[in-house]
């Protein structure tokens, strides 16, 4: 019961987002990463921003890391568009200094882990 | 003291009295005339009674578009009495709505509004609803749609070009996808906001706060904490609400077409 259960879900079509297959999505990432990488140096130079082109290329990769573990080709898709659409809002600077410094949330402090720190925060 | 203040009043009254004697006459028959005038008092609320000729048109018509788009409609009810509704399936917008717009016995040229549900229950948990008005017939049709957080839904762009902002609202809001709309983008939400705020599993006090942070001279972001967990208070009451619309329009009855 549960096999054909499974089986039915396997054969569900599903229309599909951008991509048909998963090399199409890949490849849909890849472009997307160097868009950003190449775009990165204008935009540290438009927004003014505290930071050196190689720290944002690193805060690139992580954040594509981020999602490194997703394999559905349409939500891939998904995020790519999500993607392209930030990518946009920061070359046409419809955004600003702060929401592009948003990415590295520096006024967050890394939450207390052992059990002294926890303490004096007061936390349990 | 008291027998004073008693005599004073009786006095006054008495004087009252005999000096209103003459105009309460004519006064009382004023009323009396008004009072024939005046209806029975209204004790039924007021319910908006549907228009029988209009709820067969309206019937009528849903058929008609049931039976001319068999592929694509699914349903066709009136809600509330008098308002037409037809739900289709997530393939069907652009030909329903192409088919709405230049049919010359509809005629619906103006997109009023998109709006969006979610109800996280359904498979399909994603209802849009496009509502249109024929100025030609002086007529509402109301199209319903379903689609999931990741399948696409064809963009009615190129049947009315109202269809662009709206859309944007619906993907801004309930992050639904739009296939072929020349600028997909957010609209409402600030730059950089993530998630889609009408979602059901949204919280209602969102995940993030924004501050100024005078040391950085910009606003800043944070993950949002609160003193005290979400309350969720039971506002339901236990009686009836509103007992008086007992008898209202049935809030939907299908139209039966034929398969």
């Amino acid at each position: 019961m549960a096999g054909r259960e499974a089986a039915r879900k396997v054969v569900h079509q599903v229309r599909p987002l951008l991509s048909v297959d998963k090399d199409e999505a890949r490849k849909r990432v890849i472009n997307l990463y160097k868009t950003w990488y190449r775009q990165i140096p204008y935009v540290v130079m438009d927004y003014d921003i505290p930071m050196s082109v190689e720290q944002c290329r690193d805060k690139l990769r992580e954040e594509f890391l981020k999602n490194k573990d997703v394999s559905d080709i349409r939500v891939i898709d998904m995020l790519v568009v999500k993607g392209q659409m930030e990518l946009k809002e920061t070359v046409e600077i419809w955004k600003q200094k702060g929401h592009i410094m948003r990415y590295w949330k520096e006024s967050q402090d890394p939450k207390p882990t052992d059990f002294l720190s926890k303490f004096f925060n007061g936390q349990n | 003291m008291a027998a004073f203040l008693r005599t004073i009043s009786s006095s006054l009254r008495t004087g009252l009295v005999g000096k209103t004697i003459q105009p309460s006459t004519t006064l009382s028959a004023a009323r009396f005339s008004t009072k024939a005038e005046e209806p029975a008092g209204e004790t039924r609320p007021t319910v908006r009674k549907p228009d029988e000729v209009a709820r067969s048109h309206l019937t009528d018509f849903g058929r008609y578009v049931a039976e001319c788009l068999p592929k694509y409609v699914q349903k066709v009810q009136l809600t509330s009495g008098d308002e037409l509704e037809v739900l289709i399936a997530p393939d069907g917008v652009v030909p329903v709505l192409q088919f709405l717009k230049d049919h010359h016995n509809s005629q619906f040229a103006n997109l009023v509004d998109i709006a969006g549900l979610d109800i996280p229950s359904r498979e399909n948990r994603f209802e849009v609803v496009y509502n249109l008005l024929s100025l030609r017939y002086n007529s509402r049709i109301r199209v319903k749609t379903y689609t999931d957080e990741l399948t696409p839904l064809d963009s009615a762009y190129g049947v009315f070009k109202a269809a662009d902002w709206y859309e944007r609202e619906i993907w801004d809001m309930y992050g639904v996808f739009f296939a072929n709309h020349p600028d997909l983008r957010r609209i409402l939400t600030d730059y950089g906001f993530e998630g889609h705020p009408q979602r059901r599993d949204f919280p209602l006090s969102g995940y993030v706060e924004l501050r100024y942070d005078d040391e950085k001279k910009r606003v800043v972001c944070e993950p949002l904490e609160l003193a005290q967990e979400f309350r969720k208070f039971d506002l339901s009451a236990p009686w009836e609400q509103f007992p008086n619309f007992r008898n209202a329009n049935p809030p939907s009855e299908t139209i039966e077409t034929k398969k």
